[in-house]
């Protein structure tokens, strides 16, 4: 029943200390900005780098000698493998004819060559899921036990980069956003603090007439609550200026940004966000209220 | 209803009270007298747990203080209305949310607030000034939004603390007057003061209290 009360004292204090709550509102709607920003290029990283492993293949390079029947048969071998997805049979005069498309007008650095000198390979294309380091690395090791195969490659710097870049991303992604979280959650903590230690007297007083705790925490707790939602909606505004920026103003000029994606969640997460850290902040600066 | 059995407090090496045994029966009104600094506050302030004895025990009704859980306090407050010697009214609200302020705590709705609320005040004829703030008040005045909240609540104890400290004689014997009635409802009242004039001819039992001991025990 009480609640309704302590809203109203939280709205009083919020508003006798506006200044102070203002500044407090501006500082974690710029930590929740930043928090967006590493999240949005977080996760636009992570949409890249799971678009790669659509243009991975592996190369199976076969023996000189391998009659093409016994290719044949590497390849339905091949595809009884799940993590395959297909598999091509290119053979030595379809590679020549590929290099030379390749190599277009340039075509006369093979003048000279009687005999292809290219082996006779096919061309393993894997399903998405199963484009990992090790899953790779495995399927490689046991491809090359296979009889007729010579060589196989599959661009093992590659694979590695991704999963640097991505795992570099997620790691300092984290980071940033455990530091701004920290840091929203600390000023919401200064901030209650500050109005306990204002109205501490008064506080003494609550006591003294039978206040439970939870009525002597309740105002403190939802103004942490509303100065997070505040600081929230604030950066939710920056947000959509930056969205409208990014996709309508930018985009015209330079069409790169068009690829990039912005999740719409974002803009209700907001002030969610900023309530759960403008309420942690609270709830943490209350601690232990003692009656004795 | 109130009963101290062997109570003693010690500030850093100063004993502030020593060997307290008395008891208050329920629905009597009794004053405790002494010189300042001879422990009445400190007395008062054991009753209402803003501190806790070092030695010997302490009940209130059917409450053995020592025993009982801090989470339970602000529930054996509510039946204990306090009348401050520094007041301690809220300069920032007015007359009305200061008494008020002991309903809310209890979790009551605001139409039942405001009507226990300017009940009260008519009591302590105070129903003119409730959106005054106290500094707006005289000392007297102050004094009876006090006893306003202090009994807003319906407590069974009532305390109050030097309730006369700078008022004049007239105002006194009003203040003493509302207690009497207080205590002719059925609320155990307990007086701390120095001043004798309080309860000279009032018939009540007064313990006489000084350096922290009891000192004897006379009807006023």
């Amino acid at each position: 029943m009480y609640i309704m009360y302590s809203l109203k004292l939280a709205v009083q204090s919020i508003w006798r200390e506006k200044w102070i709550n203002l500044l407090s509102v501006l500082t974690i709607a710029a930590g929740l900005f930043m928090i967006t920003l590493t999240f949005f290029s977080v996760y636009n990283m992570d949409l890249a780098t799971k678009k790669l492993p659509e243009k991975f293949s592996m190369m199976l390079y076969l023996n000189n000698d391998l009659p093409e029947q016994e290719a044949a048969n590497i390849i339905s071998t091949l595809k009884k493998n799940s993590a395959v997805e297909r598999a091509r049979y290119i053979s030595k005069d379809k590679a020549l004819e590929e290099l030379k498309g390749v190599l277009k007008n340039a075509d006369y650095v093979l003048e000279g060559i009687n005999e292809n000198p290219l082996p006779a390979s096919i061309e393993v294309k894997l399903r998405q899921e199963s484009v990992s380091i090790s899953k790779v690395k495995k399927l490689a090791a046991d491809i090359k036990k296979i009889k007729g195969i010579e060589e196989v490659e599959y661009g093992e710097q590659f694979l590695n980069s991704i999963h640097s870049i991505k795992a570099g991303a997620q790691t300092l992604g984290l980071l940033m956003i455990s530091i701004m979280s920290t840091g929203v959650i600390f000023v919401c903590y200064s901030t209650v603090k500050i109005m306990f230690y204002r109205r501490k007297e008064e506080i003494e007083t609550f006591k003294l007439l039978g206040a439970t705790r939870g009525f002597i925490r309740a105002p403190f707790v939802i103004e942490g609550g509303i100065l997070g939602i505040g600081g929230g909606v604030v950066s939710l505004i920056g947000t959509a200026a930056l969205y409208y920026t990014l996709f309508y103003k930018l985009a015209l000029a330079m069409p790169i940004f068009k690829i990039i994606v912005f999740p719409s969640e974002v803009f209700i997460a907001l002030p969610l966000v900023g309530l759960t850290l403008g309420i942690s902040g609270a709830i943490i600066a209350l601690g232990r209220i003692r009656f004795s | 209803m109130i009963h101290f059995s062997n109570v003693s407090k010690i500030y850093e090496n100063q004993t502030a009270l020593r060997n307290i045994t008395f008891s208050v029966e329920k629905g009597e009104m009794a004053f405790i007298t002494g010189p300042s600094g001879a422990g009445k506050s400190t007395l008062l302030k054991i009753i209402y747990l803003s501190e806790k004895p070092d030695e010997g025990s302490v009940t209130i009704a059917e409450w053995e203080l020592s025993k009982l859980k801090e989470s339970s306090i602000p529930f054996l407050r509510r039946n204990i209305g306090v009348v401050f010697q520094d007041f301690r009214l809220l300069d920032n609200r007015n007359v009305f949310d200061n008494v008020a302020m002991a309903l809310r705590i209890r979790g009551m709705t605001e139409y039942d607030v405001k009507e226990r609320v300017m009940e009260v005040l008519k009591t302590v004829n105070l129903r003119h000034k409730t959106d005054s703030f106290p500094k707006a008040l005289s000392g007297g005045e102050q004094q009876r939004v006090v006893i306003a909240r202090a009994i807003v609540g319906e407590p069974t104890v009532l305390l109050a603390d030097e309730p006369t400290g700078n008022l004049d004689s007239d105002t006194a014997a009003g203040i003493t007057r509302m207690f009497k009635e207080i205590n002719a409802k059925g609320t155990t009242v307990l007086v701390a003061t120095h001043n004798r004039e309080l309860f000279r001819n009032t018939g009540r039992r007064v313990i006489k209290i000084d350096n922290g001991a009891i000192v004897g025990e006379e009807l006023g």
